[in-house]
């Protein structure tokens, strides 16, 4: 009796995730195993035959400096960009977990950037801070100031800025959610206890917090891992390839130098380099255990 | 029994309605797609198309529609298209410089008058002796300078030449026509209006250097190149790693490290090279001609804008073609073919060029110098110095390569050196 209910209910579970599997089949296998079947095929544009090469992109790919100082930029734009803002985010999300006159509006323009593309936020850029026609410059002239924004010397300092400008309202908004759900009880013991507005953050805040800040980090990291479009409509991912993010290098590969066989296999490369990040993330979601009821 | 019968009357009603939509109707046109960026290019063909689709369009029963793409995308968006041999678009925008490319996916092009076209225009147009895209806008160089600076050089000899020898160790005398500069008179007098080195000058930087990592910066820079009697091939073999390849390489050095161009020159492309010369911070720049339009109209260059070939003894400017070519897969060949007939004639390329198209038919061009003067300078140096590389099916490939290992010598990130050898070997690879 208690067999065939437990087989009955997991047929029904099939059953009711079938719509959910097959939108995932759809769009997720699907595209995934067209991807690796272009990866093992020699897929130029210039040359009308397309054919199976095996490995060869792989092994074309591996021997590819420009790929391998892509997934180094993308890494430290990575960590340095996501780390920033996690602090901002925190940081603010903290200042809007009190009440103070004119949170409302403050908190609604705080959210303003994630409503802006990227890709526009990189073209306001580019025009506010042009150095001939730009707002910003010309105002720091006004004051006898003057900072070449787009210099070599300072392009991964903007870049940086501008990628925090974009997603620090995303680390901001789920930390001050997560903050949100944090008992009031737990603030007022260690008040009583004596502890600092410090020691609060850190002993209490930090700690029951840490499970969320590291979903945030996660997700912001992954996240920064496919920047594309800000990056490539401000420099291109030059000087050279200086600013090049792994995303730029498979937009180049594929659709400027015409090798879709060569894009597909670094852009599975990179799945691949990804993808163990994913238990950690599944893992902060206590998936698999039964609530707490 | 009523609310059957409404059904069945309801659902009888449904189908005429959607029968008839669906139907085609006996004399309907066939409607023809075609793609094009935005832009002057866009805005200037809607014109075309509007007239076509008008009078001759409804004698062929043709109607042309034509689907802007974003102008920084197009041809991406077009390359995923044509690699799954779609049939969705049936005249594709296409490029000089992208034609070796785009070949195996268009249709050959017959008819095409080239007598009535700029000849390096509908040549660069051909692969293997066949025509496959009809040329639409020519696109060349000019070198733009301030005609009030360039001429008050000759009252500041001593001081042009101190200045020359201080920063580019030469003994320069200033040359107050364009025309006829070499590479060391424009850098000489790129200095002279450098304030670094001329606190009086106007301007803050003699020159305004498109340095970004693009593809389109690359085919500027090899006006330097071809002026300095170089070539990306010889004899069909890699030849920048050669005294003139790094001797054109350190053109740009020079202009960038010598701080005679904004140390933000390095992202700098189109945009940002009028935006210096207009907004008065620039003596002049080696830029598209279709930046005529805005320089001779606006800021500091209104009324002062001068314009000559690129500098050097051996004087060329690059020149493409913007162009369409028919889709191999299209299933209204004949139908596209009556359309780009009509492309073909001078009356539509005259509502072209009136709507603000710089088309490629030397008559047309010639009859409206009057509208834009900078036409006739499009139709000298196209003759004269237009010249563009023939470096296979990979062009396109080996313009974007090279952007990529060039720059960061442009920019003083590396030598001439460094970088000449992997130029060849970016070219090598392409041409297998």
């Amino acid at each position: 009796m208690s067999a065939a209910f437990s087989r009955e209910k997991r047929s029904a579970g099939w059953i009711l995730s079938a719509p959910l599997l097959l939108l995932l089949a759809g769009l997720l296998i699907w595209p995934l195993y067209l991807g690796i079947k272009t990866s093992l095929m020699h897929d130029v544009l210039s040359d009308f035959d397309t054919y199976y090469t095996g490995l060869e992109n792989y092994k074309n790919l591996i021997s590819e400096p420009n790929f391998w100082n892509s997934i180094r930029f993308t890494l430290i734009f990575a960590i340095v960009a996501t780390l920033v803002e996690l602090v901002l985010g925190f940081l603010l999300a903290i200042l809007f977990d009190r009440i103070f006159p004119g949170k409302r509006i403050l908190f609604s323009l705080m959210l303003v950037p994630i409503m802006i593309a990227p890709s526009l936020l990189a073209v306001m850029f580019r025009l506010i801070l042009n150095e001939n026609i730009g707002v910003i410059p010309g105002i720091l002239n006004k004051f006898g100031l003057s900072y070449a924004i787009f210099d070599q010397g300072n392009i991964f300092t903007s870049l940086i800025i501008l990628d925090v400008i974009s997603y620090t309202a995303f680390t901001f908004l789920l930390s001050y959610s997560a903050l949100q759900n944090m008992s009031q009880e737990i603030y007022e013991a260690a008040a009583i206890d004596g502890a600092t507005t410090l020691q609060i953050l850190v002993r209490v805040t930090l700690p029951i917090l840490r499970p969320a800040l590291a979903i945030i980090f996660l997700l912001r990291f992954l996240d920064s891992i496919r920047t594309f479009d800000s990056i490539y409509i401000l420099t291109g991912g030059g000087p050279g390839t200086t600013t090049q993010t792994v995303g730029i290098y498979i937009y180049k590969t594929a659709f400027i130098f015409g090798d879709f066989g060569l894009a597909a296999a670094a852009a599975i490369v990179l799945v691949m380099l990804l993808a163990p990040f994913m238990p950690s993330i599944i893992r902060q979601f206590n998936l698999g255990t039964e609530p707490n009821k | 029994m009523r609310l059957k019968k409404a059904s069945i009357a309801l659902i009888s009603a449904l189908s005429l309605v959607v029968g008839l939509a669906v139907l085609p109707t006996a004399n309907a046109a066939t409607t023809v797609k075609m793609v094009l960026w935005p832009g002057p290019e866009g805005d200037a063909m809607q014109k075309v198309v509007d007239q076509y689709n008008s009078t001759k369009g409804a004698k062929d029963g043709v109607k042309v529609k034509m689907i802007l793409l974003s102008r920084d995308n197009t041809f991406a968006k077009e390359a995923a298209l044509m690699k799954a041999k779609s049939s969705e678009y049936d005249i594709y925008f296409t490029a000089s410089y992208l034609v070796g490319q785009h070949a195996p996916y268009l249709s050959d092009l017959k008819g095409v008058k080239d007598s009535l076209y700029l000849k390096a225009s509908v040549n660069s147009l051909k692969v293997a002796g066949k025509q496959k895209a009809l040329p639409l806008d020519t696109s060349l160089h000019f070198m733009y300078y301030r005609k009030d600076l360039v001429a008050s050089l000759s009252a500041n000899a001593a001081k042009y030449t101190s200045i020359a020898k201080t920063v580019l160790g030469k003994d320069l005398k200033p040359n107050t026509d364009p025309s006829t500069w070499t590479w060391d008179d424009a850098l000489g007098t790129a200095a002279f209006f450098t304030q670094k080195y001329n606190p009086d000058s106007p301007t803050k930087y003699g020159y305004a250097l498109p340095a970004k990592n693009l593809l389109y910066n690359t085919m500027i820079w090899n006006d330097v190149l071809w002026g300095l009697g170089g070539n990306w091939l010889k004899g069909g073999k890699p030849n920048l790693n050669t005294p003139t390849g790094k001797a054109a390489i350190d053109v740009y050095n020079t202009i960038y490290t010598k701080g005679l161009t904004s140390p933000e020159s390095s992202q700098w492309e189109y945009a940002e090279t009028n935006s210096a010369l207009t907004s008065g911070n620039a003596a002049m720049a080696l830029q598209w001609n279709a930046a005529y339009s805005e320089l001779s109209t606006t800021g500091s260059t209104k009324d002062q804008l001068g314009i000559a070939p690129p500098p050097g003894k051996g004087q060329r400017t690059h020149v493409h073609a913007l162009a369409v070519g028919l889709n191999k897969y299209s299933k209204n060949q004949t139908a596209s073919a009556k359309w780009m007939a009509f492309l073909a004639t001078e009356p539509a390329m005259k509502t072209y060029a009136s709507a603000g198209g710089v088309p490629s038919m030397p008559r047309i061009l010639k009859g409206m110098v009057s509208t834009n003067a900078s036409f006739a300078n499009i139709i000298e140096y196209a003759g004269k110095f237009g010249y563009s590389e023939s470096a296979g099916p990979r062009e396109f490939d080996m313009y974007a390569a090279l952007a990529e290992v060039l720059s960061p010598a442009w920019v003083g990130q590396k030598t001439s050196g460094d970088v000449a050898a992997a130029a060849d070997a970016a070219i090598k690879k392409l041409q297998k």
